[in-house]
């Protein structure tokens, strides 16, 4: 599967916040992708991944 | 006189301030603050981007940020395609819960110049899921008209390249995007002073957007006032009415009993 635009282990059965919990993210304050769903990083759904998935996860930063 | 006596309306949402101002290339939160107090500002935009992953905390620009004060723009900013903005809007929409959107389609790194059919489709896109659509063009009035006629709910036309302050280098190209516009005309991008704000907004321009000028300001917060006045200044002049320019001076003082040295023959008589 692939994070973030890079390569991610897949592990039979992971699930989306196993996956951030993984990845040390803390998920207010963020949003989540998994393939064409979109999530407030609280509301993402505990869903199973498959290997194929392409996930992303972003915060608001400044900008002009 | 404080008070601007006209307020914009984007979208639906009434605003007094007509400075809307960008939160990147600041030093730090605080003096982001502080600027964008000083500045009366509200609407600020923000950026979209990946976290780091496995990374300690992050500092959180929306805790920064009172949302009851402003209405969070967030853009698009380093897309290069269409798809690219789309997805970063979905993203956007769902990290802050606001369906505003600066939309940028830059395929350009050097001069950073918008994809004008890429920022079309896009929102088109867009604004059939609902967002409300501010995108990021050159002075193209035609392209302008089609973006409106897309639903969208302004157009941004830039006075120069991202972060170059060079301020208004095609006006006459601003007047044609103004000349008939059915929603707010916000120039944004590469003012550098004030003046340019203020200039602006004389042409007729509803509002600006500023990031840079005051950020990299040596006093970014007395730079925020400036701009802010300087908006000000160029509305007020607008609803005036400029006077006509002429091509040869006209005296602002009666031409009529203008003492002049005696005349000698009516002296030596």
């Amino acid at each position: 599967m692939q994070v973030n635009g890079e390569p991610h282990p897949y592990t039979p059965s992971l699930t989306l916040h196993q996956l951030l919990q993984q990845l040390a993210v803390a998920p207010d304050r963020v949003a989540i992708a998994v393939n064409d769903d979109f999530y407030a990083g609280g509301q993402a759904p505990d869903c199973e991944l498959a290997a194929e998935d392409v996930v992303e996860i972003v915060r608001v930063i400044g900008g002009g | 006189m404080n008070q601007i006596p006209d307020p914009l309306t984007i979208g639906g949402t009434t605003f007094t301030s007509r400075l809307m101002l960008g939160t990147g290339k600041y030093h730090d939160f605080g003096l982001m603050q502080a600027a964008l107090e000083a500045s009366g500002t509200q609407i600020v935009t923000v950026a979209i981007r990946r976290v780091e992953l496995k990374a300690p905390g992050h500092d959180g620009l929306l805790d920064a940020l009172n949302l009851d004060q402003f209405q969070l723009l967030p853009n698009t900013a380093g897309c290069r395609t269409a798809e690219e903005a789309v997805r970063v809007a979905k993203l956007a929409r769902a990290a802050t819960g606001v369906s505003w959107l600066k939309l940028e389609v830059i395929p350009d790194p050097k001069f950073l110049l918008p994809d004008p059919i890429g920022t079309l489709r896009a929102a088109e896109i867009l604004v059939g899921e609902g967002f409300t659509v501010l995108p990021y063009v050159q002075a193209d009035a035609v392209l302008a008209r089609l973006l409106e006629a897309a639903g969208c709910a302004t157009v941004m036309p830039l006075a120069s390249p991202i972060g170059t302050g060079k301020g208004l280098r095609s006006p006459e190209l601003i007047r044609t995007v103004l000349d008939g516009a059915g929603v707010p005309v916000v120039v944004d991008a590469g003012l550098g002073v004030p003046s340019d704000a203020a200039q602006a907004l004389e042409l007729g321009a509803a509002a600006v957007l500023v990031n840079t000028a005051i950020a990299e300001a040596d006093d970014p917060v007395a730079m925020a006032q400036a701009f802010a006045l300087g908006v000000q200044a160029g509305r007020l002049a607008y609803l005036a009415g400029r006077m006509t320019s002429r091509d040869s001076a006209s005296p602002s003082s009666p031409v009529s009993g203008v003492v002049r040295l005696p005349d000698p023959e009516l002296v030596d008589g």
